[in-house]
């Protein structure tokens, strides 16, 4: 490798502003509080992220600050056509032409620029056009969310000023083309109109010239320019005229002006040329899309809110000076002092990379290049530095720049290769998931493929329907702290997702708790509708398989039982508490099941929770229960029925990290059978091993201890590793103990067991006795003569807090062809 | 010329014809559009497709000629609207003026003369400098700039560490020098009144003078009283202004000093006040206690993002977070609680105190508010005005914002039935509405909330419709909007106990308050402030220890406490290593 840069040049900039305050007034006609003009701000900003476009200066991240105040940060380029308004005349064709070309971009994404100015212009190393604060118009509702005026006065089209009193007025595409031509006329005619007139002045200017039929001589006469105006290229001319066209009807729109004469032979702009050529030297970061650049640059330290501090841009009053000095009852202040430094300054502060920079020094460029498919000694190594922090804390891997950087360079390789790569996906998730791709890797994990786009356009969100009442009442109160589930358009897209739900998902109804199931999706696909619910909607039936039937009551206690029967197995004590208190799961599980706990918790712990979820299968839920109730239960087992209902109203803080721990070693440590539900989706590969009647089923229901299958049984007998773990207790009498069964089981005969009394006074004093109680801890499988008995004789074991205790289903009949069975002489 | 019909909302059809294979004749689509379109063209053309039936080879060419529908008529639509206003102008519907009148108002509300703080920065955008070249028009702003200026020395210095001990000395000082000529003054006017009443006694008991006599005598008494007082405060108001102006003076040097030689000399102090008098003790600026009873919660609130508080409960006399320990030996330490208010002072972090105030005229002083205007002027307001000044100043803006009210239409937070009463009301302020004053010189307060409250508040059956719980609910914004972090509330809406005020009297009003505030707090999440962290709950002093205990319990079942921090014992307790150092 030659001589490579090692700096790079910084890339985007932060700019901020303030939304415009509520007066008075705090509710809305829904009787619920206003939200704030930044949150919709917020809201509307989210699409511009997703404009990918040549002359476009990327918008990159928005931030809401105290106070109403937003923070913008985009790409950013030192120059603007400002700066070098006098030497472009040249280049003035091929400045317009990519101006047109980002405006036509624009207006069918359905933005007008409204603020185009030279300032606005800025111009890359090449001289090549990046057109800037072009979402200010559509973020800020065509301007109604915020007090300053957008546009600049010179640049302002006739029809923009006079409509300064039309509070519903909306700017049209042509607006631009009017600002485009004042700026080209300008560097043209080699002058900056009208330099040193005040405000109202300048206003009167641009007011006259409604009156006036041919602007561009009349500029011309004006700035004593006419020589040149004389002089110009007719197709020029021609050019600028239709621009300047005071009566928008006459005007043309970017788009049509593109096919103007004057732009015959133009090249268009290579995309892809700038990519290989800075390929060949230069940072591999220079390379990467700028928003996981400037995820990185924040992980590195960047704070886009110091940064702005330090170059004098967010400065404050002390608050003492400016509270004010009266409030009426009505809500209206009166004697608060305006803070001069909420006015308006879009000034940009550049924000350097050379922390980021310094960070990643010392890193191999190989690591930009990961080999997926191949292993190089070489690339060992380098995965083994990796593995001290794969044992931090998922909390602080989620902020180590250098662990990101490396998740974030294989993932990309990776989801590029979805779906042939979802093995490795889903291997590579086991360890983590970096933030920034979570919403694909979800998708990938989900298994979702194909034509997504398509197919969600095809269903009608619009048509209304009979759920849309209770959609609307539930949005509202649906993880509002997230300033985009808040916002107006979260509103709106979350309506849109669960209203596809509804009709594409005709067997199903809408439940209460789809809001919340929902949200999570949304928020990481925010500005990806499709890809958000073709997640949702694969979500629901791998884990929440039925459901949202009309009628789930079925469904909902057959997974309650089977809650019950884990948390009999895992913590007898526990489970047998709540049930002398009769704090049955019905009181406080459903919502957690139903919603898969995103109606308990904040998105940022969901996040975290169905990381892990998400590699799990139907069941895995179950154990997050389990694990809930793990971090509540001293405080449960001193509380009664009333304590209980008290607490899981309004649930405690919980540690979400522990809790994915705890979920986990308790799905490994339990047998699959234990959790097998008739209503779970069955994939071929995950068949029952037996079919539930509806007599079984509510027999099941009824009992305290889980039932396991043979298959379970056998593997737990015949392994080497588990055979030690795993106490067989046969319940049936002497005799059939005699004749046939399990080896190394022991023998307590049911009818010899008086279930009244407690564990050393209700079996017959025995060596087997000693036996069960020395193996205390360990698993017990009891095999009976009938199922009941079997399941009896558990719940006795229960009650004495024996844990781990299970029933073979089928008794001893199931191991006849298994060969495990032998005779034990009897005397 | 009516600018505010909705025309927005603006309809056009569209037609779409198309052949069928089956029938000879062609069918016809006749869609109105809402323009501008706000959807996906491409759900629309499925939606059509859907929801008539239509067959499947036509969608791409009804889809194309959607879009080419709705691109034209949005182009038309703008036109036409532009056109419209023009020619508005042009006909002189709309008068030019009025329109220039609004830009300028625009730009120069909201640009700001940026010159004056951002000269250094290299990158401009969008340079607003161009329209506000007027800077007379800022005039009035320099007299807030010059606090500003004075705010920010100050900050500096209290945060330097160098200085802040001097600083508070000195405070400690000037207010004892304040207070010395304020006892002074007492005492000259005690003795005076005293001698008085001995004259008048004396007289009256001589039978022989006769009413005239006594009149004369009690009309010069009155002259002289006047007379007395009048020198006295005078002399007050100067030793104040003086003090003031010294002080403000001396900080300014002090930083001058600080950044030229980052340090300071211990005792650089303004011509200290030289007759300090000594006082036997401790002096106290209007009489203290410590509070009597205290119990304080960490609680969360929210249903899935929770958002922690701290919240105590306590029973006090309310003054006592403004009065000021004075210490005769002003090397002495000052109090943390002041200290602690000095260091936030310009800090976001302010705290406040809401005071009941059952005169709404601001003039007839009486009662508590009398009280707490003494301590206020017990020393002097190096930063603001003092208290009564700022009354001065209040009363102008009441009489505005009475006026305001009698011609407002929108009830805000109330309802329109509740509106119309208070408009009908007085000139003064009524029940639930709140004056603020902010003060430098009190123990542990920056800013008080005056609440005027009336006798209903007395009665036992108040809801959370009552003004002053509304008005509570107006503070509470306030606090959130302006960073103060610390709020204290008398729970009971009473600053003395009474007579009527039972056990279930207060656990009703307690409960009510409780739960109030805990629906505002929530409310207050998502408006974007600064979080309420410290949040004091005040019961008047005479409380039984029961009943706080009862309110005290009430706490935590309102709001819900944080998981508290059990500490487990283990059953085999191990050691400590504790591994020896050399």
């Amino acid at each position: 490798m030659s001589e490579i840069d090692t700096t790079l040049d910084y890339k985007f900039g932060a700019q901020t502003l303030f939304a415009l305050r509520h007066t008075g007034e705090i509710c809305g006609s829904n009787g619920l509080p206003l939200t704030p003009k930044s949150i919709g701000i917020l809201g509307k900003s989210q699409i511009l992220k997703t404009f990918k476009h040549a002359s476009l200066a990327t918008y990159l991240d928005f931030i809401r600050g105290k106070h109403e105040r937003l923070l913008i940060v985009s790409e950013f380029k030192k120059q603007n056509l400002k700066s070098r308004l006098y030497e472009n005349k040249s280049s003035v064709i091929k400045i317009a032409h990519q101006v047109l070309k980002a405006l036509a971009y624009l207006n069918s994404n359905g933005i007008v620029h409204r603020a185009l100015c030279a300032e606005n212009i800025l111009l890359d190393e090449k001289g090549d056009v990046k057109l800037f604060n072009y979402g200010l118009y559509h973020m800020t509702n065509n301007g109604l969310d915020v007090e300053f005026p957008i546009g600049s006065v010179k640049y302002m089209a006739p029809e923009v000023l006079v409509s300064v009193l039309n509070k519903n007025y909306i700017s049209g595409p042509k607006v631009d083309v009017w600002s485009l031509g004042i700026i080209l006329m300008e560097i043209i005619f080699k002058t900056e109109l009208w330099p040193k007139l005040k405000l109202s002045q300048c206003l009167r200017k641009v007011l006259s010239l409604i009156y006036c039929d041919d602007v561009l001589s009349r500029f011309a006469r004006e700035s004593d320019k006419m020589q040149i105006y004389q002089e110009m290229d007719s197709d020029l001319k021609n050019f600028l005229e239709s621009c300047l066209q005071v009566n928008p009807k006459n005007r043309s729109i970017p788009e049509e002006l593109l096919k103007h004469k004057i732009f015959e032979g133009v090249t268009e702009m290579q995309f892809i040329n700038d990519f290989e050529e800075e390929n060949n030297n230069g940072h591999p970061l220079n390379l990467w899309q700028l928003h996981e650049l400037y995820y990185l640059w924040q992980l590195a330290g960047g704070d886009v809110h110091s940064e702005l501090k330090r170059n004098g841009l967010i400065k404050t009053k002390p608050p003492i000076l400016s509270v004010p000095s009266l409030i009426l009852l009505e809500g209206m202040s009166f004697g608060h002092i305006k803070d001069p430094a909420c006015m308006l300054d879009l000034k940009v502060v550049p924000l350097s990379l050379d922390a980021l920079t310094a960070r990643l020094k010392h890193i191999n460029f190989n690591i930009y290049y990961p080999l997926i498919e191949t292993k190089l000694h070489l690339i060992n190594d380098l995965e083994n530095s990796d593995k001290e922090l794969e044992n931090l804390p998922l909390i602080i891997r989620e902020r180590d720049t250098e662990y990101q950087l490396h998740r974030i360079v294989l993932y990309k390789r990776l989801l590029q290769g979805y779906p042939y790569t979802r093995r490795r996906i889903y291997h590579e998730a086991i360890k983590d998931i970096p933030p920034i791709f979570r919403g694909e890797i979800w998708a990938a994990l989900l298994d979702v493929k194909g034509d997504i786009e398509n197919e969600y356009i095809a269903i009608d969100k619009e048509t209304p329907i009979p759920t849309d009442r209770q959609i609307e009442v539930d949005i509202p109160r649906c993880h509002q702290y997230n300033e985009l589930l808040s916002s107006k358009r979260g509103h709106l897209k979350l309506k849109r997702i669960l209203k596809a739900w509804v009709v594409n998902s005709q067997q199903y109804v809408y439940w209460q708790g789809l809001d919340s199931l929902c949200a999570p999706f949304l928020c990481l696909n925010f500005n990806n509708e499709a890809r958000a619910f073709a997640s949702f909607s694969a979500f629901i039936p791998k884990y929440l398989h039925n459901f949202f039937l009309k009628d789930n009551s079925a469904v909902i206690k057959e997974y309650l039982a089977k809650f019950f029967h884990l948390m009999a197995y895992h913590d007898p004590i526990l489970a047998k508490h709540l049930q002398e208190i009769n704090f049955i799961p019905e009181l406080f599980a459903i919502p957690w099941f139903l919603t898969m706990f995103s109606h308990v918790f904040p998105l940022h712990k969901i996040f975290h929770l169905w990381d892990k979820l998400l590699l799990g299968d139907s069941s895995y839920p179950l154990f997050i229960g389990l694990a809930i109730l793990e971090q509540l239960r001293d405080t449960l087992l001193q509380s009664g029925f009333n304590e209980c209902i008290l607490l899981f109203s309004d649930l405690p803080e919980v540690d979400i990290e522990r809790c994915v721990t705890i979920s986990s070693n308790l799905y490994f440590d339990t047998p699959r059978s234990i959790t097998f539900r008739k209503f779970q989706l069955n994939s071929s590969t995950d068949k029952l091993p037996y079919t539930l009647t509806e007599d079984m089923m509510s027999e099941i229901q009824k009992e305290l201890n889980p039932r396991l299958d043979v298959v379970d049984f056998l593997e737990l007998v015949n392994s080497r590793d588990t055979r030690s773990n795993v106490l067989v207790v046969d319940a049936r009498s002497n005799s059939e103990f005699g004749e046939k069964s399990v080896a190394g089981s022991i023998n307590i005969p049911y009818e010899s067991i008086d279930f009244k009394n407690d564990i050393s006074s209700g079996i017959p004093s025995s060596p087997e006795l000693s036996v069960l109680i020395n193996n205390k801890g360990k698993m017990i499988i009891i095999i009976g003569q009938t199922a009941s008995e079997a399941a009896k004789f558990c719940s006795f074991l229960t009650n004495a807090e024996f844990s781990k205790v299970c029933f073979l289903n089928g008794g001893i009949d199931v191991l006849l062809s298994s060969g495990i069975l032998t005779q034990v002489n009897s005397y | 010329m009516n600018f505010e019909e909705d025309d927005t909302k603006h309809i056009e059809t569209f037609h779409y014809i198309f052949p069928t294979l089956t029938t000879e004749k062609d069918q016809i689509l006749e869609i109105p559009i809402e323009i501008p379109f706000l959807g996906l063209v491409s759900e629309l053309t499925k939606r059509i497709m859907e929801n008539f039936s239509l067959p499947c080879y036509i969608e791409d060419e009804l889809n194309g000629a959607l879009e080419h529908f709705i691109k034209t008529q949005t182009i038309e639509y703008h036109d036409r609207v532009a056109v419209e206003a023009i020619e508005n102008v042009q006909n002189n519907m709309v008068d030019v003026e009025d329109i220039i009148k609004k830009w300028e108002k625009l730009f120069k509300e909201v640009v700001h003369f940026k010159k004056v703080y951002f000269s250094n920065i290299k990158y401009y955008f969008i340079n607003y400098d161009f329209y506000s070249q007027e800077t007379t028009e800022y005039a009035e702003k320099k007299i807030s700039s010059d606090n500003e200026v004075f705010s920010n020395v100050y900050h500096k210095l209290m945060h330097s560490g160098a200085a802040l001990q001097t600083m508070l000395q000195v405070e400690q000082s000037y207010a004892l020098a304040a207070s010395h000529v304020m006892s002074q003054r007492n005492e000259q006017i005690s003795s005076l009144t005293a001698q008085q009443t001995e004259e008048i006694t004396n007289a009256l008991e001589n039978t022989l003078n006769n009413e005239t006599y006594i009149n004369e005598m009690v009309a010069k008494h009155f002259e002289d009283q006047n007379l007395l007082q009048g020198r006295w405060n005078s002399e007050v108001d100067t030793l104040k202004e003086t003090q003031k102006r010294e002080y403000r003076e001396w900080i300014m040097k002090l930083l001058e000093e600080y950044q030229t030689n980052n340090t300071l000399s211990p005792l650089c102090s303004p011509t200290s006040p030289t007759d300090i008098p000594s006082f036997s003790e401790t002096s106290v600026l209007g009489g203290s206690s410590i509070p009597m009873m205290e119990e304080s919660f960490t609680i969360h609130l929210g249903s899935q993002m929770k958002q922690m508080h701290n919240i105590r409960i306590m029973s006090a006399d309310i003054l006592d977070f403004c009065r000021i320990k004075l210490k005769n030996d002003v090397s002495v330490n000052p109090s943390p609680q002041r200290l602690q208010t000095a260091l936030g002072l310009y800090s976001n972090d302010l705290c406040g105190l809401v005071l009941l105030n059952d005169n709404n005229d601001l003039s007839g002083f009486s009662g508590l508010a009398k009280k707490f205007y003494e301590v206020c002027d017990c020393s002097t307001e190096f930063h603001f005005p003092g208290v009564l000044e700022q009354l001065e100043t209040l009363k102008i803006q009441i009489k505005d914002a009475v006026s305001w009210r009698n011609s407002c239409q929108h009830p805000g937070n109330l309802t329109t039935s509740e509106q119309q009463s208070r408009r009908s009301g007085s000139k003064h302020l009524q029940t639930g509405d709140v004056f603020l004053t902010k003060h430098s010189n009190l123990s542990s307060v920056h800013i008080v909330f005056h609440m005027i409250v009336d006798d209903s508040l007395r009665s036992n059956e108040i809801n959370s419709r009552h003004s002053a719980i509304l008005g509570l609910r107006n503070i509470l914004k306030t606090a959130c909007l302006n960073d103060i972090t610390t709020l204290t509330i008398p729970v009971l809406l009473m600053h003395e106990m009474t007579e009527e005020m039972t056990v279930a009297w207060c656990t009703k009003r307690a409960e009510l308050v409780f739960k109030c505030v805990k629906g505002f707090m929530i409310e207050m999440a998502s408006w974007g402030g600064s979080d309420l962290k410290n949040l004091q709950f005040l019961v008047p002093k005479g409380i039984s220890e029961e009943v706080f205990a009862s309110l005290a319990t009430m706490l935590p079942s309102i709001f819900r406490v944080s998981n508290p921090l059990v500490f487990k014992v283990s059953s085999t307790p191990t050691t400590p290593k504790i591994k020896a150092r050399r």
